[in-house]
């Protein structure tokens, strides 16, 4: 039966690069993919992006690249990233000015683009494309001027195609996660564009490996215990059939483990219906899927089914909302939380005073509630405890605003309620970006597929 | 009494506002015990104001699974949440604590 070896890369920007470079070493792998962008990261780079005309990828394919990009040209690995972000056609000049300096004269480069709707949305407005928000119903119109990026899911058909051109290296913007590993997929094992028993499965496959260590160990709640050597955790390294089976492991010699229980931990993350797993290129369904132990760090997924992609595409857009501006202080025994309500209200008091406004504020006591909320976990009481942490945040509308909340605190130090400490050093005022989920007819989008060859 | 995380390890995470909190039991009884104590209903309760909206289930029979799906349950999403927790990596570990009834 024909199959293909897939290693999973990177699952996030900024995930370590060590696991990718053993495997390309250890394990007999085709392909090597990576997913850099998280819903967040799309409303960075665009930002990014905006202050400079050369950035707005996720710079990590670089270093990434330099770890095993030669290894990968000599045994033949072909490395597919969504590295692109808001801006794969300039990710794509740096590789291939990476290949260049490395001598990897020859080398395929290719660019999938077509996902980037941001000078479209006044048209497709006018058209009657509502892009309302699927979540709370609410009109584009609401954000519309506050709009900085509107990115497509766009599914594995350009990457499929690059493959069909010899890519060597494929480097996408805002590809689902998904198709980074049914690209591969579907080039790879023949499946046809409808078939979509087979895409399904490979989606949920895809599903289960996407996010690296969470399937091999890493956050196990399962028996963390059990999980030998997490510091050099090996990464997901899947045999996908044509039948649309799998068996999933990690390169020899690394930490972690690949069990029944790692991978069921990682199916149901981020899913909602596991029945309807939708995705630009086929509605999974997973509720039915099998797992079997069949060896050590050996787990067969079977038993996935799919139902025909979804009529509409994903839109994932960010708008400017605000500012966050953050202070953390300590206070000690005795009467560390009286002392610390004291430093709140002191707090509170002092920003009224710059005539500070925010239109929401949180506060959370390290240690005790701050996962859960005070929702679920009161504030502490007790008089005699030896320490508290308090975390105040607030959300404004201005910088001004935001930064002002440090500021404030500062007096804490000398001014306040007796045994404050641990301040520490001003907290950088973060932009927020929310995120506007919305759909779009597929049909209204294309994908293109640009190949650059390495020249000596 | 026993608590959810006698029976069962979980997993939580983010899309948008939602929060998904994933329960694997760790036996075939031990499911079909949750699947009778760990209702929607339940788990609305348990969790109190930290989930605002509803909260639907869902079975993976295969893999002893269940999968809440819990709205308005991150503060506004991921990427305005003014939780320190705001991406819900640990929101299963409030449900790994909720009190059930054990007859095995």
């Amino acid at each position: 039966m024909k199959s293909v070896k897939l290693g999973t890369g990177l699952a996030f920007w900024g995930d370590s690069i060590r696991p990718a470079i053993e495997m390309v070493e250890r394990a007999d792998i085709q392909y090597l993919c990576c997913d850099h962008l998280a819903e967040l990261t799309m409303s960075i780079l665009s930002k990014q992006k905006s202050k400079n005309p050369d950035l707005g990828y996720t710079t990590d394919i670089i270093p990434f690249l330099r770890g095993v990009l030669e290894k990968c040209r000599e045994r033949g690995i072909r490395i597919i990233s969504n590295a692109g972000g808001a801006n794969p056609e300039a990710c794509g000049r740096e590789v291939v000015a990476l290949c260049e300096e490395l001598g990897l004269h020859g080398t395929k480069v290719a660019v999938v683009t077509g996902d980037d709707i941001m000078d479209r949305i006044d048209e497709l407005l006018d058209q009657g494309i509502q892009l309302e928000n699927i979540d709370t119903g609410q009109p584009l119109a609401d954000v519309r001027d506050r709009v900085t990026q509107a990115n497509v899911y766009i599914g594995c058909e350009g990457i499929v195609e690059a493959l069909e051109q010899g890519a060597d290296i494929v480097i996408c913007g805002r590809v689902t996660d998904a198709a980074l590993y049914l690209g591969p997929m579907r080039y790879e094992l023949g499946w046809a564009v409808d078939d979509w028993d087979l895409l399904g499965a490979g989606t949920g496959i895809a599903h289960c490996v996407e996010c690296g260590g969470q399937a091999t160990g890493g956050l196990y709640s399962g028996g963390w215990q059990d999980m030998q050597r997490l510091s050099s955790l090996g990464y997901p390294v899947t045999t996908v059939f044509e039948n649309g089976e799998a068996i999933m492991s990690k390169p020899p010699q690394t930490g972690g483990g690949v069990t029944v229980g790692t991978v069921s931990e990682q199916l149901v993350y981020e899913v909602l219906d596991p029945g309807n797993y939708l995705t630009a290129d086929s509605t999974a369904d997973v509720s039915l899927i099998k797992l079997e132990q069949i060896g050590v760090d050996q787990v067969r997924i079977s038993n996935i089914k799919g139902k025909p992609a979804p009529a509409t595409l994903k839109v994932n857009m960010g708008y400017r909302a605000g500012f966050v501006g953050e202070a953390q202080f300590t206070y000690t025994w005795p009467d560390a939380v009286k002392k610390a309500k004291a430093g709140l209200e002191f707090l509170a008091e002092r920003l009224q005073q710059v005539g500070f406004e925010a239109e929401e504020e949180r506060v959370e006591y390290l240690g005790v509630n701050s996962m859960w909320g005070p929702e679920s976990v009161p504030d502490p009481e007790d008089p005699d405890l030896a320490e508290v942490v308090v975390r105040y945040a607030a959300r404004c509308t201005t910088k001004e605003h935001a930064r002002n909340v440090f500021t404030e605190s500062v007096p804490l130090y000398n001014n306040g309620p007796a045994g404050a400490s641990g301040i520490g050093t001003r907290p950088p005022v973060k932009e927020l970006f929310g995120i506007w989920p919305c759909m779009i007819p597929r049909e209204l989008i294309t994908q293109k597929v640009e190949i650059m060859e390495v020249k000596p | 009494m026993s608590r959810v995380w006698d029976l069962a390890h979980g997993r939580s995470g983010d899309k948008g506002d939602v929060c998904n909190i994933g329960l694997i039991a760790r036996s075939t009884p031990a499911y079909e015990t949750l699947c009778r104590e760990v209702t929607a209903e339940r788990v609305k309760a348990h969790f109190g104001d930290l989930i605002k909206g509803n909260i639907e289930r869902y079975e993976l029979p295969n893999i002893h699974a269940l999968n809440f799906v819990c709205r308005g349950a991150l503060n506004g999403g991921g990427t305005l949440s003014l939780r320190s927790d705001h991406l819900g990596k640990v929101m299963y570990t409030w449900l790994l604590r909720m009190e059930i009834e054990d007859a095995n």
